[in-house]
Order: C-alpha cells, then sequence, then structure tokens
C-alpha cells in the first residue's frame, strides 16, 4: 500500500466544504480532506452521518453551499465537466439499462468517457473479466442478479481507466465471494496507481483497501488517519471475548488498556470459554462515533460491550 | 463536435436497446391503438354499417389517427422511459461522466424522432393497405409530411422532457404522461370538428400542439402543401419546449 508521502501528487482536496439544504439542514459540515495520488480512503460513519452528500459534491453531482473541491489541478466546482474526466464513479443508487447487452453496457458508456470504439471493447472485456463477468457478457443486464448489475456499476466507475475512483458503498449487497474479487480488482487498480475514495459499511473492506480511513459522524471528519493511527486513538487495546463464569453464563465482551489486565480477570473470574484479540477497527469505530462504547466504562479498565 | 455527435449516438443507442427489446408495447402503441381508433371513427360517423364513407373523411380520421399514434408514442411510452431514467437512477450514470446534459437530451430526442418516424409511415402504409386514398406522391409533400412528424415530435416530446423532470414521483409522472397522451388529442378537434366543442375548450384547444399537427398532417395528405401557419406555430411550441427541457436539466443539484 502506498502513504500520502510516497505521492506528493494531489488527487484531490476538499477544503471546508459544506452542505446546507434549503429546508436549514446541514448535511456536511465543513469537511477537509487531500488525497494523495495512489491512495485509498475510505469513508465510514453510521447512516445519515453525511457520507453519501460528501461523495456526491466530490463527484460534482451536487454543488457545495461553501467550500472548494479540487480534482487534479481542476476546480470541480467552477469546471465540473473537466472534473469528471477524471473521475469515476459507482454512485449508491444507481440503475443499470436493463435492455442492454452486458458487454454493450460498458462499450457504450466507455464511449461516453471518450474511448475509442475498439478501446472501448477491448477494456470491457477485460473489465467483464475482472469482475468475473465475462460469461454474462452477452447477457441482457435485465436478467443478471442483483450482485451482477453492482459488480457491472463498478465496472462502468473502471472504465476509461479514470485516474480517481470514488464508490459508494461499490460491494453492497455483494455475496462474499464477489466482494473479496471486486476488492482484488481494486487493490490492483490502486496498486497501479488509481485514488480510491470509498464509503463502506463494511470494517474489514476498509481495513483491506484503505491506506487511510476517515469516520464521518454529524457530517463532519471526527477521525482520520491509518488503521495503527485510528487504533491508537483507542487506548483500550486489548478485547476479550468470554462466556460463562460461575455468575453469568451468556456471552460478554470486554475491553482493556493492558494484557496483565485480561490475564488477571481470566484467572479471578475463570470463564468456561474466551478469546482474546487486539481491538478492530469496528472497536475503534464505535468508540469514536460513540454508539456502543458510550457510558459503559467501569472504572477500572474495562469497557462491556 | 465529433465527440458531442458521439455522445448523442451512444445516448440514443443505449435507448434504442429499450425499443428493440419491447417493441411489442411500442407497435401497440404506435400502430394498433392508433389503427383502432380509426376504425372507432369510422363507425361512429356511419348511421348505418353499410353506408359510405367518403375518402376526405377516412384522410382526416387517418390524418387524426397519425396524431394520437405521435402523441402516445411521444409523450405516453417515451415519458414513461425518462421518468425510468430518471427515478430508477439511471440518470445518475449520466450525470457522473463527462457528457453534457444538452446531449442526453438531443440523444433521446433522436430516439423520439426515430420511433416518430417509424411509427407515422408504419401507420400511412396501413392506412394504404386499407383503401385510403391520399396525396403523399411528390418530394414536396414527403419533405414537408417529415417536417412536420419532426416538429410534432419535438413539441410533443419536449413536454415529455419537461414534465419528466418536474414531477415529484414516479407515480405522478407516469399519471400525467398517460393522460396527457391522450388528453392532448381528445382535447384537440381532430377527430371531431371544433364547433362542437364548448367555447372555453375551443380556446384551449388553440394552445394544443395536437390541433397544429393534425391540421399540417391532414393539409398534407389531401393535397394542400400552404402549410407556413402551422409550421410556425409547431416551431415556436418545439422551441419553447425543448429550451425549458434544456433549461431545467442540469446535472448537478443545487
Amino acid at each position: 500500500m502506498t502513504t500520502p508521502k510516497d505521492k506528493p501528487e494531489i488527487a484531490l482536496h476538499a477544503g471546508s466544504i459544506v452542505k446546507r439544504y434549503a429546508d436549514g439542514t446541514e448535511a456536511v459540515r465543513g469537511i477537509n480532506l487531500t488525497v494523495a495520488g495512489g491512495e485509498a480512503i475510505s469513508i465510514l460513519g453510521p447512516n445519515g452521518a453525511g457520507k453519501t452528500t460528501f461523495l456526491r459534491m466530490l463527484t460534482t453531482e451536487l454543488k457545495p453551499t461553501a467550500g472548494e473541491v479540487n480534482i487534479f489541478g481542476t476546480d470541480a466546482i467552477a469546471d465540473p465537466r473537466k472534473a469528471k474526466t477524471k473521475i469515476g464513479v459507482t454512485p449508491q443508487e444507481a440503475g443499470v439499462f436493463e435492455t442492454l447487452k452486458g458487454n454493450e453496457h460498458l462499450e457504450l458508456f466507455g464511449r461516453l468517457k471518450g474511448l475509442a470504439k475498439n478501446e472501448a471493447r477491448s477494456q470491457s472485456e477485460r473489465i467483464l473479466a475482472d469482475l468475473g463477468l465475462s460469461e454474462s457478457a452477452k447477457k441482457r443486464v435485465g436478467d443478471l442478479s442483483g450482485g451482477q448489475r453492482r459488480r457491472l456499476l463498478i465496472g462502468l466507475a473502471l472504465i476509461g481507466n479514470p485516474p480517481l475512483l470514488i464508490l459508494d458503498e461499490p460491494t453492497t449487497g455483494l455475496d462474499p465471494v464477489s466482494r473479496r474479487q471486486v476488492w482484488d480488482l481494486l487493490k490492483r487498480v490502486v496498486a497501479a496507481g488509481t485514488t480510491l475514495i470509498f464509503s463502506t459499511h463494511y470494517m474489514e473492506e476498509a481495513e483491506q483497501l484503505s491506506d487511510r480511513i476517515a469516520l464521518i459522524n454529524a457530517g463532519k471528519i471526527v477521525a482520520l488517519g491509518t488503521l495503527p493511527e485510528l487504533q491508537s486513538r483507542f487506548p483500550l487495546r486489548y478485547r476479550l471475548k468470554f462466556t460463562g463464569d460461575a455468575v453469568m453464563r451468556s456471552t460478554k465482551t470486554l475491553f482493556f488498556e493492558k494484557f496483565e489486565e485480561v490475564q488477571s480477570f481470566i484467572e479471578n473470574t475463570a470463564p468456561v470459554e474466551y478469546q482474546i484479540s487486539t481491538s478492530s477497527l469496528e472497536d475503534v469505530y464505535f468508540s469514536i462515533v460513540g454508539e456502543e462504547l458510550s457510558s459503559n466504562g467501569n472504572g477500572d479498565g474495562r469497557v462491556s460491550k | 463536435m465529433m465527440r458531442r455527435l458521439s455522445d448523442i449516438y451512444c445516448i440514443f443507442r443505449i435507448h434504442l436497446a429499450r425499443l428493440r427489446a419491447e417493441s411489442g408495447p411500442f407497435l401497440l402503441a404506435a400502430i394498433v391503438f392508433p389503427l383502432g381508433m380509426y376504425f372507432f371513427a369510422n363507425g361512429v360517423v356511419r348511421q348505418d354499417p353499410n353506408e359510405f364513407i367518403p375518402n376526405y373523411i377516412k384522410v382526416h380520421f387517418v390524418s387524426a389517427s397519425l396524431v394520437f399514434s405521435l402523441s402516445l408514442t411521444a409523450i405516453s411510452w417515451f415519458g414513461y422511459l425518462l421518468l425510468e431514467n430518471r427515478f430508477t437512477g439511471r440518470l445518475k450514470l449520466f450525470a457522473v461522466l463527462p457528457v453534457a446534459s444538452s446531449s442526453y437530451i438531443l440523444g433521446v430526442m433522436v430516439f423520439a424522432l426515430g420511433q416518430g418516424v417509424v411509427g407515422s409511415f408504419s401507420l400511412l402504409l396501413a392506412a394504404r393497405l386499407l383503401g385510403v386514398d391520399f396525396t403523399v406522391n411528390s418530394f414536396e409533400s414527403v419533405f414537408l409530411l417529415i417536417i412536420v412528424v419532426l416538429l410534432a415530435i419535438f413539441s410533443l416530446a419536449g413536454l415529455s422532457v419537461v414534465l419528466a423532470h418536474r414531477v415529484r414521483s414516479f407515480a405522478a409522472g407516469s399519471l400525467m404522461t398517460d393522460a396527457l397522451g391522450g388528453g392532448l388529442v381528445l382535447l384537440a378537434p381532430i377527430y371531431y370538428p371544433a364547433e362542437t366543442l364548448p367555447v372555453a375548450f375551443r380556446w384551449v384547444s388553440k394552445a394544443l400542439p395536437t390541433t397544429y399537427i393534425f391540421q399540417a398532417i391532414n393539409k398534407i395528405l389531401t393535397g394542400d402543401l400552404v402549410i407556413g401557419t402551422e409550421l410556425t406555430v409547431l416551431c415556436g411550441m418545439a422551441a419553447v419546449t425543448l429550451f425549458i427541457g434544456f433549461w431545467q436539466l442540469s446535472w448537478r443539484e443545487a
């Protein structure tokens, strides 16, 4: 994986962007984000946090109330069409043209991105193969499964080799095998130098694909950093999942700051079964977003979940 | 310029696939239902089943049925397609591309023109096979007929573009396109004399494109090629609807 320092070129800069709707709702409240070329950034946050609104302002679909968006040196607010030549997008709730065949769909959208006919055809074949859709190339899109359509939508973002991919929950609705297939493809694309920004609800997806992770809550980035950086903000590094001590028979999870505390707890309570692991991105997420670990601390270095 | 033409062509191709896959409903709207209206009008005008109907009345009903065909395809069918693009998220796929919104409108308009021309000339062929004698026998008459069909499609499909991007829900839009597709034909005095309408409705009918489309087509089919007034009015209506369509469709939400 690359880090911002390896590639100084700025792929995207969002400066203090705000989105306030006519009814006064402020969906995005001053987000600053700079993404280096070749970097992969995931956007995590609860429903309604402003992830999609933020991404739609980056893709030029939505005009910010205030702030600036710059994509590879182009002011995306002043010249959205030029900015869009550098972006491949998978919107969250986009539909496909069901009467087209899979290969036609990709080829025609490749041509709309400015590819010559032969180039659109060859890229279409390659992308369909990469997404495991070669056998569906000649099928009408309406006959494809929901997961296959979702993969086709990712293909529509990839065709034309745009240097920046903006994907809004790209793997929602995909089975685990298809999801990993998409991850592998996105890893290859990023390794080849493409910049990736995507939103997701899957922590594992964020861990697998991102150089940095941005946590958004209530229209603001509340944390931004690499996975170790975010984990370091969560002092309770050890997670103990255990079942059945003398008093309690159900499964419970506790967090501890030091490993010795875990050992001590196990010795004292003698659980029937237990599992120790380091805290995950999900734990960090809950900690920072404050949805789960809010008030369960018991003052002795343990937090129950 | 070439890039824009290529974009328009691709958008046309994307929508043409719809016609290819769903030719049945298109044939119903463009030919079968209008022919049904032709038979219906012929049946109503007869006092008894064996009564002879003069050719000029048959030509009148063919002209009216052509307008009905154009209205159904350019508003009901085409409008439904635009509504689907908007409310099923397909429009988003274009919105994130470096394609001008005007190219999208022109692409779908070319598609509407194509289906309008195919539907109109198929219906005329069917009328000829039914023994209706109309006079489209010179280059000038064919040319003028094509111009009228094009202006008809621009003005009617332009209404669809405006409607499809203003309504708040798919259900409301669908209801509106269905109602307009039929209503613009029934409110215009094309199957019946204008004098039978209440005075207020006569004024309403003067504002409907279907009234002028009918007058122009009926004149051409009866050999009268002096249709300057109708062409001028249709040009104006097409310009207004298309201007509003281009103006209101923006890829970027405010």
